[in-house]
Protein backbone atom coordinates (compact mmCIF):
# COMPACT_ATOMS: atom_id res chain seq x y z
CA UNK A 1 0.00 0.00 0.00
CA UNK A 2 1.61 3.11 -1.03
CA UNK A 3 1.71 6.44 1.38
CA UNK A 4 0.08 9.53 0.57
CA UNK A 5 0.10 12.99 0.78
CA UNK A 6 -3.19 14.79 1.20
CA UNK A 7 -4.75 17.64 0.53
CA UNK A 8 -8.12 18.87 1.74
CA UNK A 9 -9.21 22.14 -0.20
CA UNK A 10 -12.91 23.46 0.65
CA UNK A 11 -14.98 19.85 0.84
CA UNK A 12 -12.35 17.97 -1.27
CA UNK A 13 -9.47 15.80 -0.02
CA UNK A 14 -6.94 15.19 -2.69
CA UNK A 15 -4.57 12.10 -2.33
CA UNK A 16 -0.38 11.92 -3.71
CA UNK A 17 0.84 8.43 -3.99
CA UNK A 18 4.59 9.25 -2.70
CA UNK A 19 5.75 5.81 -4.66
CA UNK A 20 5.63 7.00 -8.00
CA UNK A 21 6.57 10.08 -10.29
CA UNK A 22 3.67 12.04 -12.15
CA UNK A 23 3.50 14.34 -15.16
CA UNK A 24 2.20 17.73 -15.26
CA UNK A 25 -1.13 16.68 -16.38
CA UNK A 26 -2.21 13.95 -13.68
CA UNK A 27 -0.82 11.07 -15.05
CA UNK A 28 1.34 8.89 -12.18
CA UNK A 29 4.26 6.79 -13.81
CA UNK A 30 5.65 3.77 -11.25
CA UNK A 31 8.68 2.03 -12.07
CA UNK A 32 8.59 -1.89 -12.13
CA UNK A 33 11.36 -3.20 -12.80
CA UNK A 34 11.99 -2.89 -16.43
CA UNK A 35 8.77 -1.35 -16.90
CA UNK A 36 6.68 1.07 -15.84
CA UNK A 37 2.86 1.30 -15.00
CA UNK A 38 0.37 4.48 -15.79
CA UNK A 39 -2.57 5.40 -14.38
CA UNK A 40 -4.81 8.74 -13.34
CA UNK A 41 -3.98 11.11 -10.19
CA UNK A 42 -6.42 11.00 -7.49
CA UNK A 43 -7.12 14.66 -8.23
CA UNK A 44 -7.49 14.32 -12.29
CA UNK A 45 -9.98 11.68 -11.45
CA UNK A 46 -12.14 13.55 -9.35
CA UNK A 47 -11.35 17.16 -11.03
CA UNK A 48 -12.97 15.07 -13.98
CA UNK A 49 -15.98 13.14 -12.91
CA UNK A 50 -16.97 9.66 -13.32
CA UNK A 51 -15.70 7.59 -16.49
CA UNK A 52 -17.59 6.23 -18.88
CA UNK A 53 -15.59 4.29 -21.25
CA UNK A 54 -11.60 4.02 -21.27
CA UNK A 55 -9.85 3.64 -24.30
CA UNK A 56 -6.51 3.08 -24.81
CA UNK A 57 -3.65 2.45 -27.18
CA UNK A 58 -3.47 -1.71 -27.96
CA UNK A 59 -0.66 -3.62 -26.48
CA UNK A 60 2.21 -3.64 -28.68
CA UNK A 61 1.43 -0.04 -29.92
CA UNK A 62 5.06 2.10 -30.03
CA UNK A 63 4.67 5.24 -28.57
CA UNK A 64 6.63 8.83 -28.70
CA UNK A 65 6.63 11.11 -25.79
CA UNK A 66 3.65 13.41 -26.41
CA UNK A 67 1.38 10.75 -28.37
CA UNK A 68 -1.75 10.25 -27.42
CA UNK A 69 -2.14 7.02 -25.34
CA UNK A 70 -5.90 6.78 -24.23
CA UNK A 71 -8.83 8.40 -23.87
CA UNK A 72 -11.08 8.85 -21.22
CA UNK A 73 -15.25 9.77 -21.08
CA UNK A 74 -16.29 10.95 -18.09
CA UNK A 75 -19.72 12.43 -17.00
CA UNK A 76 -18.12 15.95 -17.74
CA UNK A 77 -15.35 15.39 -20.65
CA UNK A 78 -13.64 13.36 -23.25
CA UNK A 79 -9.43 14.01 -22.32
CA UNK A 80 -7.08 12.69 -24.96
CA UNK A 81 -4.12 11.59 -22.29
CA UNK A 82 -0.85 11.68 -23.61
CA UNK A 83 2.32 9.97 -23.07
CA UNK A 84 5.10 11.57 -21.12
CA UNK A 85 7.76 8.99 -22.17
CA UNK A 86 8.97 6.70 -24.82
CA UNK A 87 8.81 3.34 -25.23
CA UNK A 88 6.01 0.36 -26.00
CA UNK A 89 2.67 -0.65 -24.01
CA UNK A 90 3.15 -4.14 -23.55
CA UNK A 91 0.01 -4.50 -21.15
CA UNK A 92 -3.63 -2.88 -21.02
CA UNK A 93 -5.58 -3.15 -17.69
CA UNK A 94 -7.81 -5.62 -18.98
CA UNK A 95 -10.22 -3.91 -16.49
CA UNK A 96 -10.59 -0.96 -18.31
CA UNK A 97 -12.91 -2.47 -20.62
CA UNK A 98 -15.86 -3.47 -18.63
CA UNK A 99 -15.14 -1.85 -15.39
CA UNK A 100 -13.74 1.52 -15.99
CA UNK A 101 -14.83 3.20 -12.64
CA UNK A 102 -11.82 1.60 -11.21
CA UNK A 103 -10.32 4.33 -11.92
CA UNK A 104 -12.55 6.71 -9.94
CA UNK A 105 -12.65 3.70 -7.21
CA UNK A 106 -8.96 3.12 -6.99
CA UNK A 107 -6.63 5.48 -9.54
CA UNK A 108 -3.72 4.23 -7.68
CA UNK A 109 -4.04 0.62 -7.34
CA UNK A 110 -6.73 -1.46 -9.36
CA UNK A 111 -7.71 1.40 -11.62
CA UNK A 112 -4.05 1.66 -13.64
CA UNK A 113 -4.43 1.92 -17.40
CA UNK A 114 -1.12 0.46 -18.76
CA UNK A 115 2.55 -0.81 -18.41
CA UNK A 116 4.97 0.01 -20.49
CA UNK A 117 8.79 -0.58 -21.59
CA UNK A 118 10.21 2.83 -21.65
CA UNK A 119 12.97 3.86 -24.03
CA UNK A 120 15.59 6.27 -22.68
CA UNK A 121 13.57 6.27 -19.17
CA UNK A 122 16.69 8.18 -17.26
CA UNK A 123 15.49 11.15 -20.08
CA UNK A 124 12.02 11.14 -19.37
CA UNK A 125 12.28 9.92 -16.05
CA UNK A 126 14.24 13.73 -15.63
CA UNK A 127 11.04 15.70 -16.91
CA UNK A 128 8.61 14.11 -14.63
CA UNK A 129 7.49 15.56 -10.85
CA UNK A 130 8.13 14.19 -7.66
CA UNK A 131 5.57 13.68 -5.33
CA UNK A 132 6.23 17.01 -3.42
CA UNK A 133 5.93 18.81 -7.01
CA UNK A 134 3.09 17.36 -8.25
CA UNK A 135 1.38 18.22 -4.70
CA UNK A 136 2.22 21.40 -5.48
CA UNK A 137 0.53 21.84 -8.43
CA UNK A 138 -2.11 20.03 -7.27
CA UNK A 139 -2.63 22.69 -4.59
CA UNK A 140 -2.32 25.71 -6.52
CA UNK A 141 -4.54 24.18 -9.70
CA UNK A 142 -7.46 23.29 -6.84
CA UNK A 143 -7.04 26.74 -5.04
CA UNK A 144 -7.36 28.58 -8.55
CA UNK A 145 -10.36 26.41 -9.58
CA UNK A 146 -12.16 27.53 -6.04
CA UNK A 147 -11.74 30.67 -6.68
CA UNK A 148 -12.77 31.03 -10.03
CA UNK A 149 -15.65 28.61 -9.37
CA UNK B 1 -56.78 -0.05 -4.26
CA UNK B 2 -53.53 1.27 -3.52
CA UNK B 3 -54.38 3.02 -0.18
CA UNK B 4 -53.57 1.99 3.29
CA UNK B 5 -55.47 2.31 6.05
CA UNK B 6 -53.13 4.60 7.54
CA UNK B 7 -54.40 6.52 4.32
CA UNK B 8 -50.80 6.47 2.58
CA UNK B 9 -50.80 5.60 -0.88
CA UNK B 10 -48.93 1.90 -1.54
CA UNK B 11 -47.14 3.07 -4.47
CA UNK B 12 -43.16 2.57 -4.96
CA UNK B 13 -41.39 5.11 -4.55
CA UNK B 14 -39.22 6.70 -7.37
CA UNK B 15 -36.09 8.59 -5.97
CA UNK B 16 -33.81 10.47 -8.78
CA UNK B 17 -30.77 12.30 -8.57
CA UNK B 18 -31.33 16.35 -7.85
CA UNK B 19 -28.08 17.34 -9.47
CA UNK B 20 -29.30 20.35 -11.16
CA UNK B 21 -27.13 21.91 -14.15
CA UNK B 22 -25.53 17.69 -14.55
CA UNK B 23 -26.65 15.86 -17.39
CA UNK B 24 -27.20 12.45 -15.72
CA UNK B 25 -29.18 14.07 -13.26
CA UNK B 26 -31.34 15.01 -15.81
CA UNK B 27 -31.47 11.66 -17.69
CA UNK B 28 -31.93 10.20 -14.04
CA UNK B 29 -35.49 12.78 -13.59
CA UNK B 30 -36.70 12.40 -17.07
CA UNK B 31 -36.63 9.00 -16.88
CA UNK B 32 -38.07 8.69 -13.35
CA UNK B 33 -41.03 11.49 -14.94
CA UNK B 34 -41.61 8.83 -17.38
CA UNK B 35 -41.87 5.93 -14.80
CA UNK B 36 -44.92 8.41 -13.03
CA UNK B 37 -46.19 10.04 -15.58
CA UNK B 38 -46.44 7.69 -18.73
CA UNK B 39 -45.43 4.49 -17.58
CA UNK B 40 -46.71 3.69 -14.33
CA UNK B 41 -49.01 6.32 -12.47
CA UNK B 42 -50.68 3.19 -10.95
CA UNK B 43 -47.68 1.63 -9.02
CA UNK B 44 -45.04 4.51 -8.85
CA UNK B 45 -44.46 7.63 -7.46
CA UNK B 46 -41.59 10.30 -7.13
CA UNK B 47 -40.28 11.71 -4.20
CA UNK B 48 -37.92 14.39 -4.68
CA UNK B 49 -34.38 14.12 -3.10
CA UNK B 50 -34.60 17.53 -1.84
CA UNK B 51 -37.46 17.35 -0.08
CA UNK B 52 -36.18 14.02 1.77
CA UNK B 53 -32.31 16.21 2.48
CA UNK B 54 -35.11 19.19 4.09
CA UNK B 55 -36.64 16.44 6.19
CA UNK B 56 -39.99 17.27 4.27
CA UNK B 57 -42.34 15.07 6.38
CA UNK B 58 -44.44 13.67 3.88
CA UNK B 59 -41.70 12.79 1.57
CA UNK B 60 -40.04 11.05 4.63
CA UNK B 61 -43.38 8.84 5.54
CA UNK B 62 -43.58 7.87 1.47
CA UNK B 63 -40.29 6.47 1.85
CA UNK B 64 -40.18 4.86 5.12
CA UNK B 65 -43.69 3.39 4.04
CA UNK B 66 -42.86 2.16 0.84
CA UNK B 67 -40.18 0.24 -1.01
CA UNK B 68 -37.82 2.65 -3.33
CA UNK B 69 -36.06 2.64 -6.46
CA UNK B 70 -33.60 5.17 -6.61
CA UNK B 71 -31.75 6.75 -9.65
CA UNK B 72 -28.48 7.80 -9.32
CA UNK B 73 -26.10 10.21 -11.45
CA UNK B 74 -23.01 9.59 -10.44
CA UNK B 75 -21.33 7.89 -7.76
CA UNK B 76 -21.72 9.59 -4.74
CA UNK B 77 -24.96 8.18 -5.03
CA UNK B 78 -26.98 10.82 -3.19
CA UNK B 79 -30.59 9.30 -3.48
CA UNK B 80 -29.65 5.85 -2.44
CA UNK B 81 -28.06 7.19 0.63
CA UNK B 82 -30.66 9.49 1.42
CA UNK B 83 -33.48 6.94 1.20
CA UNK B 84 -31.54 4.55 3.50
CA UNK B 85 -31.01 7.61 5.68
CA UNK B 86 -34.54 8.44 6.15
CA UNK B 87 -35.20 4.55 7.07
CA UNK B 88 -36.32 3.83 3.02
CA UNK B 89 -35.28 0.54 1.89
CA UNK B 90 -33.96 0.54 -1.72
CA UNK B 91 -34.85 -1.97 -3.34
CA UNK B 92 -32.90 -0.98 -6.52
CA UNK B 93 -30.36 1.35 -6.90
CA UNK B 94 -29.74 2.58 -10.63
CA UNK B 95 -26.54 4.56 -11.67
CA UNK B 96 -27.45 6.16 -14.99
CA UNK B 97 -23.75 6.01 -15.75
CA UNK B 98 -23.72 1.87 -15.85
CA UNK B 99 -27.14 2.31 -18.07
CA UNK B 100 -25.29 4.63 -20.30
CA UNK B 101 -22.17 1.69 -20.43
CA UNK B 102 -24.50 -0.79 -22.10
CA UNK B 103 -25.78 1.75 -24.52
CA UNK B 104 -23.19 3.81 -25.65
CA UNK B 105 -24.61 4.79 -29.04
CA UNK B 106 -27.66 6.91 -26.50
CA UNK B 107 -24.77 9.15 -25.15
CA UNK B 108 -26.38 12.37 -23.18
CA UNK B 109 -26.20 15.94 -23.70
CA UNK B 110 -27.25 19.02 -22.67
CA UNK B 111 -28.75 20.23 -19.21
CA UNK B 112 -32.02 21.80 -19.09
CA UNK B 113 -32.86 20.38 -22.15
CA UNK B 114 -31.21 16.90 -23.10
CA UNK B 115 -30.32 16.07 -26.78
CA UNK B 116 -31.78 13.22 -28.72
CA UNK B 117 -29.87 10.48 -27.59
CA UNK B 118 -29.89 11.56 -24.27
CA UNK B 119 -33.75 11.27 -24.29
CA UNK B 120 -33.14 7.94 -25.74
CA UNK B 121 -31.31 6.90 -23.18
CA UNK B 122 -33.73 8.55 -20.95
CA UNK B 123 -36.41 6.10 -22.02
CA UNK B 124 -34.31 3.05 -21.94
CA UNK B 125 -33.91 3.60 -18.23
CA UNK B 126 -37.61 4.60 -17.43
CA UNK B 127 -38.31 0.82 -19.14
CA UNK B 128 -35.91 -0.80 -16.73
CA UNK B 129 -37.19 0.94 -13.75
CA UNK B 130 -40.85 0.54 -14.80
CA UNK B 131 -39.85 -3.18 -15.00
CA UNK B 132 -38.07 -3.05 -11.19
CA UNK B 133 -41.51 -1.27 -10.50
CA UNK B 134 -43.64 -4.12 -11.41
CA UNK B 135 -41.68 -6.87 -9.76
CA UNK B 136 -41.52 -4.84 -6.70
CA UNK B 137 -45.48 -3.47 -6.40
CA UNK B 138 -46.55 -7.57 -7.25
CA UNK B 139 -44.44 -8.72 -4.28
CA UNK B 140 -45.31 -6.13 -1.51
CA UNK B 141 -49.10 -4.90 -2.48
CA UNK B 142 -49.92 -8.07 -4.89
CA UNK B 143 -51.76 -7.07 -8.62
CA UNK B 144 -52.55 -4.37 -9.76
CA UNK B 145 -56.44 -3.74 -10.29
CA UNK B 146 -56.03 -4.34 -13.70
CA UNK B 147 -53.94 -7.30 -13.47
CA UNK B 148 -56.72 -8.93 -11.13
CA UNK B 149 -59.10 -9.08 -13.77
CA UNK B 150 -56.57 -10.61 -16.21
Amino acid sequence: MPEFLELTVDKFTFKVATDRLYSAEGLWIKEEGSTVRLGLSDFFQQRNGDVAFAEIAGEGTGLESGEEIAVIETIKVDISLYSPLQGEIVEVNPAMEMEPEKINFDPYGEGWLARIAPVAWNTARAELLTPEAYYERVKREAEEELTTG
Amino acid sequence: MNDHHDGQERKVVIVPCSGIGKTYGTVSREAAYEVVEDLRPETAQLVALSLLVLGDETARAAVAANPAVTIDGCKLACATKMVQESDGTVVRDFAVLDVYRQHRQLRPRGIAELNKTGQELAHVLAGEVAAVVDATHRDEYGPVKEESHA
